[in-house]
This record gives structure tokens, sequence and C-alpha cells, in this order.
């Protein structure tokens, strides 16, 4: 039997994972825009 | 007591569900803003069709007939951008919405608000977009590939380009962001990776594509605008920049864009043929592996479509031979769907022939990939009809009709009623018989060296470009059906029971239809799960 307040911590926890997850793959996804600008800062500098 | 009783009661069986303008603006409900997206990228491909028309009318005859070839090149380039960035990305997204969460047994998408501002984003890039034709200069007239120098050259649409790119791109990050993040923490308990239905499992890596490229798109794009009003020369020859690397940086997004346009097609044929064939899928997991190689794959292949620019031998042996590579997972799946369909029952619902149709017609463009792949061949097609020819036949019966094969096989679901499928199968007969009478002449023209983005040519271009015409406006008319089909449907289709199609698997199914407004309040069983899970 689920102790009382179980399913609120796993959703809680899920709502963790949740924004982590998101938060990362917008860090992702920003280190692939300034990752390509600044691939082409360190070229044109050569 | 009894009245907070009575109160929780009658939570429990409503919807709690907003009305008027509010459902549609402050939408956080995944059917919601899947209806949105869907209804949104419906208009976008009536007005890039739109656009589609009017090159065919300046295409019928040799000569200039109604534009200048400023206004041509303008046409061209919006209906490109129009046609993939606001009709089939965001009828994915929509269809994604609507089905993701159904089929993973999860009441909602993991990120409501941010659903309903990705959505909202594109009204709102879209109407800069289109009204660029009405500034000094017209709209954006340098193709949706965006080369410097030439789009350099662009008047005062320039920065509405641009921005409008970005926010496009804003708008698919958040989409696919909400996507990985709702199919990996939002599963049922037993819905494992590998119970997953195909579709989710294309989308998911789809996702993952548009996460990694649509960023690369945006530098590229925000490089190009600080050359243009800043002082930058990252692509201007003149100041050491390097217009080269720009088409390397935008087919490093554009290859892997291709995937992204077509890999929730291979989910949903994936998903209708077993249907209609009353057999499970033959070889999920080599499907799903399949899926993963082409994804992996568009990643290294991205400079075969420069090659005309001059690059090393050695270069030009390993994107032929990368691009080639990609035949064998894609050849894996059409093989899986002919094995699924061996010795069915199989029967010819207006989903399954826009699936059928997929398959003969995509596998044709995949055909003329290969030949276009061929460094040498390259060098004759590069820039011809022939490559229109080509990315068409991927797009239009590969893009399009698992579009339209999807909203055929899910809206029963969606609306809880059966729309004609006599009109439904007359929309299947016209499309596929006026998509190739529109675009299979234009092989012949490309062979033949009519150059492609061009409104004249010479006349011994015309016979075929007349037959292309007739097509293309045969095909435009007969899109008409779709749109008054599904609102037929939803006024007065006939009711249907949970299950539309007999040989349907899937957790979608064993929701009432139409579902209720939240999917699943209580998650799914795992005997409903390993039911759906019918591979």
């Amino acid at each position: 039997m689920e102790p009382p307040g179980a399913a609120s911590l796993d959703e809680a926890g899920r709502r963790r994972r949740v924004r982590r997850s998101a938060i990362l793959f917008a860090l992702v996804a920003a280190a692939f825009y300034v990752g390509f600008i600044a691939m082409m800062l360190v070229r044109g500098s050569k | 007591m009894a009245e907070h009783q009575a109160h929780a009661a009658a939570h429990a069986t409503e919807d709690h569900k907003p009305h008027g303008w509010r459902r549609w603006v402050y939408a956080t409900n995944h059917k919601d803003i899947g209806t949105m997206y869907l209804v949104f990228a419906c208009t976008m491909f009536f007005i890039g069709g739109g656009a589609a028309m009017l090159i065919r009318l300046e295409l019928f005859k040799p000569g200039l007939q109604f534009f200048d070839p400023q206004f041509f090149n303008s046409l061209t380039t919006m209906h490109a951008l129009i046609m993939i960035f606001g009709a089939i990305m965001p009828a994915w997204t929509g269809l994604a919405n609507w089905m993701i969460p159904m089929q993973v047994g999860a009441p909602d998408m993991a990120l409501p608000r941010l659903n309903n501002f990705s959505f909202w984003i594109l009204p709102f890039a879209f109407t800069l977009l289109i009204s660029s034709f009405f500034v000094p200069g017209g709209a954006p007239a340098g193709g949706w590939t965006m080369y410097p120098p030439l789009v350099l050259q662009t008047g005062s649409s320039f920065p509405m380009l641009i921005f409008s790119v970005h926010l496009m791109g804003a708008s698919s990050i958040l989409g696919a962001i909400n996507v990985v993040v709702t199919i990996m923490n939002m599963r049922a308990p037993g819905m494992t990776l590998l119970r997953m239905p195909l579709f989710v499992w294309t989308w998911l890596i789809t996702a993952y594509l548009l996460i990694a490229v649509m960023p690369v798109l945006a530098g590229a794009v925000t490089m190009l605008l600080t050359d243009h009003f800043f002082g930058t020369t990252f692509f201007t020859a003149a100041g050491g920049g390097d217009p080269v690397m720009f088409q390397h940086i935008f087919w490093f997004f554009g290859h892997p864009e291709v995937y992204i346009l077509i890999l929730p097609a291979f989910g949903i044929v994936s998903e209708i043929i077993p249907t209609f064939s009353r057999k499970p899928l033959f070889g999920y997991e080599a499907m799903v592996y399949a899926v993963a190689s082409i994804a992996f794959l568009s990643f290294i292949v991205w400079a075969h479509h420069m090659f005309t620019v001059g690059m090393p031998l050695a270069a030009q042996l390993f994107f032929m031979l990368s691009t080639m590579l990609i035949a064998i997972p894609t050849g894996v799946k059409v093989f899986n769907w002919t094995a699924t369909m061996w010795r069915g029952s199989l029967s010819f619902e207006p989903p399954m022939l826009f699936a059928l149709a997929f398959l003969f017609l995509f596998t044709i463009g995949g055909f003329s990939g290969l030949m276009l792949a061929m460094v040498p061949a390259d060098y004759q097609y590069q820039d011809t009809y022939f490559v229109v020819a080509h990315f068409h036949y991927v797009l239009v019966p590969g893009a399009i009709f698992g579009i339209i094969a999807g909203v055929y096989y899910w809206l029963p679901k969606w609306t809880g009623r059966m729309y004609d499928m006599k009109l439904a199968t007359w929309h299947f007969w016209l499309s596929t018989i006026f998509v190739n009478v529109l675009f299979f002449p234009q092989h012949f023209l490309g062979l033949a060296g009519m150059p492609r983005r061009i409104p004249d040519y010479a006349v011994q271009f015309t016979d075929w470009n007349e037959v292309s015409s007739i097509g293309g406006f045969a095909f435009g008319l007969s899109q008409l059906l779709f749109p008054y089909i599904i609102i037929k449907c939803i006024r007065s289709g006939a009711p249907i029971g949970n299950r539309a199609w007999e040989g349907a698997h899937g957790l979608e199914w064993e929701l009432p239809s139409p579902p209720p407004y939240h999917s699943w309040t209580t998650p799914p069983s795992d005997a409903v799960i390993a039911r759906g899970a019918a591979h």
C-alpha cells in the first residue's frame, strides 16, 4: 500500500525532472547557436 | 461535508474547458493547441499553394507572361519558406500535440504554457514574413536558402525575413523541447520506450534533430543580419569572409531539416499500414533503429547540396558515399512496410490509400536522390528542374501525403465522427494522379537542361511545362476537397465508437471518440498498454 502523500511526492519529482530536462535541452540549443557563431569568429580571427 | 463531496463529484466529471476566444488564446490543452497548429498549417498550405499556382501560371508559356522576374523570385522564395516552416512543420507539431499524450498515456504535454507560447509565435512570424510583399523592394527573392551575397541585396524586407526566421526557429525549438520532455517524463508506467508507437518514436528523433539544427540556422541568419547592418564580414569576401561557409552552415541545418519534414511521416505510415493490413508491423525494432540511423546520417551528408562549389576529391567521395548509405536504413523501412502487407488482410480506406501512395512516390523521390548523390551526375543536375522534381516528390507525396494520411486516420478519433469516405477516396485519386502530372515531367525538363528559379525558358521546354502547370492547377484545386471533407465530418459525420478502424492498435483507440478534454487523467493499466503495443 502506498504511504499517504506518495502520489504527490511522485508528481513533485516528475515536475522537477520535467523542468530540469527542459532547461537542459534549452541550454543545448543555446550552445549550438552560440557555438556556431563563436566558431565563425575564431575562424575569422585567424 | 456533503456539500464538499458534491462539489468534488461535480469537478470530477466536468472538463474545466474554457469557452469563447479565451479557450484558444490562453489554450494550454494539447488538443486545442494541436487543432490550432493544424488550422494554421492548413491556412499556410493554401497560401503557399497559391504562390505555387502563380509560379506554374507564369511558367505555362515561355516568355514573361504576368510577373516581372523579381516578383517571380519572391514567389519561389516565399512558396518554399511558407510551405516548409508554415505548413509542413506546424502540421507535424499539431499532430504531435494531438497524438503524443494520448499515445503515451499522459494527460497532456509536459509544458502546456510553453506549448501555447510556441504556437502563438507562428502567426506573428508569418504575418511579418508575408507582409514583406508590401514593403519597398518587395518580398525576399534570394531563395529560401538565403545564400549571400545575393540575399544581402534584399531590400527593406531583409530584416523582416531574418526576424521571422528567428521566430519560426524559436517556435520549433520550444515545440521540440516540449515533445522530448513529454515523451521522456510523461509516459504511463509500463509504457517502455520499445512499446511506444512508431509515430512517437519518429517524433522523439525529429525533436532531437530540431533542437540540434534550428539554432544553427538561427546562428547563420544572425550572422547575415550583422553582415548587413553592423559591418561584420562573416560571409562577405571583400572583408575576408567566406560566402561558401554560409552554404556549409546552412546545409548543416538544411539536410537534417529534410528529415525533420519526413520522419514523422514514416511514423504515421508505420501506424497505418499495420492497421489496414490487420497484421503487426514487421520488424518494429529494426524500424526504430532505421529511423535513428537516418537521423544520425543526416548530420554527415550536408555537402551533397553543394558539390559544384568545388571541394577536395576526398570530401566529394565522403559526402557521396555517406549520402548513399542513407539508402540502407531507408530500404529497411520500405522493405518492412512491404513485408507488413505481405499476406495481410488488406483493405483500402483513404488513410491506407495515401500511405500506399507515400510508399511508391516517396521511393521515386528517394531514387532520384541517389542519382543526385553521385558527384559527376550531380554536376549535370545541379540547379535544374531535376532537383525540383526530386525534392517535391519527397515533400509532396512524401511529407504532405503523410500528413493527409494521418489526418484521415485520426480524424474519426478527434471528432467522434466518420468522414465521407467516397469524397476522401476522390481526394486521393485526384491528388495522386495530378501530383504525378505536376512533378514527373519536371524530371524530363531537368535532364534536358532547364534551370530552376527562372520565370522564362527556352521554347523547347514548353510542352512539359504546360503539362506540369495543368497538373499543378488540378492538384491545387483538388486539395480544396480536404478542408471541405473535414468540415463536413465535424458537422454531420456519422458517430463512431472508440476504435474507428477494426485493425487499429494503440492507446489512443482505448479512449472514447472524441476523447475527453484531458486525455489520461488516470494512467492506463499495463494490460491496456500491452494490448495497444501489438507489435
